[in-house]
């Protein structure tokens, strides 16, 4: 059984996407000939084996990285025709991100860790958001923590509040409990859906976890670039 | 959201980190080094200026052949300035039947405005007056004893009836050196009425004015867009040559020393900010990938390091007034009474804070800018990918930073280019030696001792970063070497230059018949080096047989050379600080007259070996070809000569002596016996003219050793910032082969093997990098021609430095063997 709800407007296309780099060794193929859709409110697994491509897949399908070949459109925008920075604008008002190592940086406290996506936004109302933020994942007294005060899965949680903070169409998480313990790791994968479903966002997510995988509506697996 | 709310969050607790302190320590240090060492010799100068002024007797003068017009005085009196008007000229005076030629200054009552006139007072000592009265005259012991006067005695000067009221003893200017005549001091008004300075008089005319240096400079503007054809200016920048030399070689070290310093520091804020971008991936790749643009992830970086190097380099600026102040109060018994006055100047502190933040942003900004392109990708791994080649071009900045700091401060293009010569020179040198030994380590490094191995690998693995270091530490100590060892070393060959025998006294005069007792009485009395030259005083008639009044020469320095008398002497031998750049000496006896002429006079005439000059000498006329061209050291206190004669043509000419010597203070007193022995004599003190001088090497020797210290630190910064650039890597490995299982004394021994071969490469590039550099600025720049190269202090200098780094790098390292390596990898 899945996690999420959805809707019927597809949000994320990719079709025929590719990446290649050239090395030492000649041109190397790190995705070949991907399609998937992604429709408004579904949950997307993409699961594979190290080194499989997924990661490098969910860069590109959040326009951190342009493919090689084919095309990728979210929110009915190609990626690949837009510049980096127009990218950019199209993230902070779209996407938000998990990491697998959470990411937070060091030299701010969690709550303004929080407060960066809306602050990047320009957002008035940023401050009592953030502490909502905070507050919904359990956090409300930390928010004056470093991340170096606070535990992997405290850190996750900050960075999930941060994910969620602005209120995007779609989150991208790349191995969301891979850092964390079993335990530590279904409770994050816990708040991760209740807020997706709360906040009714896109989420794709990259993981080797099948429990993890399970919850979501579609699973795709990459093998060597591919989809099976 | 604000970049700089941003970067204000960021600082609260980056500014712990080391890069960011190296950063600032370096700022701080470059803007104390050029604010310090700018502040202090704008004053000195100023001193200097001041000394210089009181020898003209104003702070500027006007000269004209004519008396200037109104508006001269009535624009200087708008400006707010004093004013004072005086007049040279030769009148005969008579009395007790007797008539004497002297050269009279007949000043207004306000001269000098600056300096001293200094008459004989009642009880025998020296009083400082002004100009005298109407009615009154002060004539020298020369013009008393010519025309067997005694103070209260009356006198006839230009058809007046003067009363004689003082002994003349000094006058501002010290006299003409060369002075043909007795000299006399008269009332202007007195002149005037008397008809001497009208139409068709032979009066020199001089307007002085004096008052708050930028008015003056209002003034000298004015001044030179109005001055009349006849006329010329005289600052104190223009007088005062031998102090002049010696203050521009005083500014020029200093400069040089603080230019090295805040170059040290670039180089140190290079690595800082290097390590800074780095550290900072993660972060910017982050933002990028939340949606920052470029431009907000570019001016969050810049700002966090702007707003730590605007505090820097402010409490760097006052630090820097602050240091000149406590400099100026230990030197105050050093400073010539005059420029004790001089206020203290805040403009080279500000502008020292200025250059300090242009080596910043010159040294930091490559780094950053290619940070701030970090693709958003990054953010799952870190990777730096290469950056556009369009950002390559950035790499330049810094060293057109470098060059424009090196130009703007050495203040000349010739230093400017011996120094980027040889900093280039040492940075190339360092890359090629740490190249070959890293080739050779790796290719040897197989054999070595397995702990050995791992340090030799250690920095062929880092291989940029190793050549960076090697490059930085190279440079840091090439110039610590050149001012540890070849600084003092220079400035000791340039204190020799003016030895403590160096002639102090000047007589002029000597009459041919007493040449033999003045040089045995002087001898008597304990003068040493005693040197006397023939001087013949003669007029320039004809150049390449054309005479002088059909040249034309459009200079009007060139006319006037022309029309002065001039001063001719001969010598067997070419006089020392003479040095011959074109031609050759004089042969014993040459067929035709020949004559040696000075580069200066060439250039004014444009005269070539070959060329032709006709001289009128009394009743005699000589023509004498130019075989050689001189360089003279005008500064070396020698007797010298624009013009010398072959001695075979010249001996005959009607002429007189003058002699130089030196006669130790004690013994100045004997003098006065030997002056009234010889009243037709003129004797110059030179030794006031030589303490200065003295005054300004010792007050740059004591400005040096402050300078040296700035350098020694920022040397330091860079060694620091060079290896702390390397450290956390070298921190996990060390870690990651004690979890291996590899012993401490393993570590060591690597460790101690890579700061050695890292040590050696700086301690031999420096070695041969400052004592090129040094033999470079002492022919060239300081224009000592026999530097001894202080071979010995500086090997024992490298191998002390080499043996530094390897030390630093051992501390540095230390931490790490000391820590649990499960608790490094934790962190790592």
């Amino acid at each position: 059984m899945y996690d999420g709800i959805q809707d019927s407007i597809q949000l994320l296309s990719a079709q025929g996407v590719g990446k290649y780099v050239e090395g030492p060794g000649g041109r190397l193929d790190i995705l070949d000939d991907v399609s998937l859709d992604v429709n408004a409110g579904e949950t997307v697994a993409i699961t594979g084996a190290s080194g499989s491509g997924k990661t490098t897949l969910l860069g590109i399908l959040a326009g951190l990285d342009v493919p090689s070949t084919g095309s990728v459109r979210l929110d009915g925008q190609a990626l690949e025709t837009l510049d980096e920075e127009a990218r950019a604008a199209l993230r902070r008002r779209l996407v938000g991100f998990v990491f697998q190592s959470f990411h937070l940086l060091p030299a701010l406290t969690a709550e303004e860790n929080v407060l960066l996506p809306l602050e990047l936004e320009g957002a008035r109302d940023a401050l009592p958001r953030a502490r909502e933020a905070l507050a919904a994942v359990g956090l409300r007294k930390r928010g004056a923590h470093y991340p170096h005060q606070l535990s992997g899965g405290e850190q996750q949680r900050v960075a999930l509040a941060r994910a969620f903070v602005h209120a995007p169409r779609i989150l991208f998480a790349d191995e969301p409990t891979g850092n964390l313990d079993r335990h530590t790791g279904k409770t994050i994968a816990d708040l991760l859906f209740d807020l997706n479903r709360q906040h009714r966002t896109t989420l794709v997510v990259v993981t080797h976890d099948a429990e993890l995988a399970g919850r979501c509506l579609h699973a795709y697996e990459i093998v060597e670039g591919r989809l099976a | 959201m604000n970049a700089l709310r941003h970067a204000f969050r960021s600082l609260r607790r980056e500014w712990r980190l080391p890069e960011l302190r190296t950063l600032v320590a370096a700022l701080l240090l470059a803007v104390l080094a050029l604010g310090t060492v700018g502040t202090l010799s704008s004053r000195v100068e100023r001193a200097v200026l001041m000394s210089a002024a009181e020898v003209i007797g104003g702070d500027m003068g006007v000269n004209a052949a004519t008396p200037l017009p109104d508006a001269f005085v009535a624009r200087a009196r708008a400006l707010g300035l004093e004013t004072s008007h005086l007049a040279n000229f030769p009148s005969v005076a008579f009395a007790n039947q007797r008539s004497q030629l002297l050269e009279v200054v007949a000043a207004d009552a306000h001269w000098p405005l600056r300096g001293k006139l200094t008459i004989l007072g009642a009880r025998g000592n020296d009083v400082d007056a002004h100009a005298p009265s109407q009615g009154e005259v002060y004539l020298d012991h020369r013009a008393l004893v010519a025309l067997g006067l005694r103070l209260g005695d009356r006198v006839q000067l230009g058809g007046r009836d003067l009363r004689i009221t003082a002994q003349l003893q000094r006058e501002p200017d010290g006299g003409d050196l060369f002075a043909l005549a007795p000299r006399a001091v008269m009332a202007l008004a007195d002149a005037q009425a008397a008809g001497l300075l009208g139409t068709g008089s032979r009066a020199h005319h001089r307007l002085l004015v004096g008052g708050e240096p930028s008015r003056v400079e209002a003034y000298r503007a004015w001044a030179k867009a109005n001055l009349p054809s006849d006329a010329d200016l005289v600052t104190p920048q223009e007088v005062q040559q031998r102090l002049r030399v010696a203050f521009d070689r005083a500014g020029a070290f200093l400069r040089l020393s603080a230019l090295l310093a805040a170059l040290l520091a670039g180089i140190a804020i290079a690595l800082a900010a290097r390590r800074y971008a780095w550290r900072k991936l993660d972060e910017v790749a982050l933002l990028r990938a939340l949606g920052a643009s470029r431009g907000f992830t570019f001016g969050g970086l810049l700002l966090t390091l702007l707003v730590p190097a605007v505090l820097a380099a402010a409490i760097g600026a006052c630090l820097a007034v602050g240091l000149a102040a406590a400099a100026f109060v230990f030197a105050h018994d050093l400073l010539p009474p005059a420029a004790r006055q001089v206020p203290l100047p805040i403009g080279p502190a500000v502008a020292a804070a200025g250059i300090g933040l242009a080596v910043l942003i010159g040294f930091a900004l490559p780094p950053l800018v290619r940070l701030a392109e970090v693709p958003p990708v990054a953010v799952f791994r870190r990777i730096w990918t290469r950056a556009p080649r369009r950002f390559d071009v950035l790499y330049l900045l810094p060293l057109g930073v470098a060059l424009a700091l090196i130009a703007l401060e050495s203040g000349s293009w010739k230093l400017a280019g011996v120094l980027s010569a040889s900093l280039l020179g040492a940075a190339l040198a360092s890359m090629a030696l740490a190249f070959g030994l890293l080739w050779l380590i790796r290719k040897y490094a197989a054999r070595l001792h397995p702990s050995l191995r791992l340090g030799a690998s250690a920095l062929t693995r880092r291989r940029l970063l190793s050549l960076v270091q090697a490059c930085a530490i190279s440079l840091g100590l090439t110039a610590l070497l050149m001012l540890a060892v070849i600084a003092p070393s220079l400035l000791d060959n340039w204190r020799r230059e003016l030895p403590s025998d160096a002639p102090n006294w000047f007589v002029v005069n000597v009459q041919d018949a007493q040449r033999a007792p003045v040089l045995d009485a002087l001898q008597r009395l304990g003068a040493t080096r005693l040197n006397s030259l023939p001087v013949a005083v003669g007029k320039l008639t004809a150049i390449n047989g054309v005479p002088v009044d059909k040249l034309d020469p459009g200079d009007r320095h060139a006319r006037e050379t022309a029309d002065r008398q001039l001063r001719l002497s001969w010598s067997e031998q070419l006089p020392p600080a003479n040095r011959i750049i074109a031609g050759r000496w004089f042969a014993a006896s040459p067929p035709q007259p020949e004559v040696s002429i000075d580069k200066m006079w060439a250039e004014t005439f444009d005269l070539h070996l070959g060329d032709t000059l006709g001289f009128q000498v009394g009743e005699r006329s000589l023509t004498a070809r130019v075989t050689s061209i001189r360089e003279v050291d005008w500064s070396s206190f020698n007797v010298n000569f624009f013009l010398l004669l072959d001695p075979a043509h010249a001996r005959t000419l009607p002429h007189d002596w003058i002699a130089s010597f030196h006669l130790p203070r004690g013994h100045s007193r004997a003098l006065a016996a030997f002056s009234r022995d010889y009243p037709n004599l003129s004797l110059i003190d030179v030794d006031e003219l030589l303490d200065r001088v003295r005054e300004i090497v010792a007050q740059v020797t004591g400005a040096a050793r402050w300078v040296l210290g700035f350098s020694l630190l920022a040397g330091a910064l860079v060694l620091a910032a060079a290896l702390t650039a390397s450290a956390a890597e070298r921190r996990q490995e060390a870690a990651l082969l004690r979890t291996l299982g590899a012993r401490r004394g393993q570590l060591v021994l690597s460790a101690l093997c890579e700061f050695a071969l890292l040590g050696l490469i700086a301690g031999a590039t420096a070695l041969f990098g400052a004592a090129a550099g040094g033999a470079w600025l002492a022919t060239s720049v300081f224009r000592i021609h026999d530097f001894v190269e202080p071979w010995g202090a500086l090997a024992i200098a490298a191998v002390v430095a080499a043996a530094v780094v390897t030390a630093l790098g051992l501390t540095g390292t230390r931490r790490v063997l000391r820590t649990s390596p499960l608790l490094i990898l934790r962190r790592a």
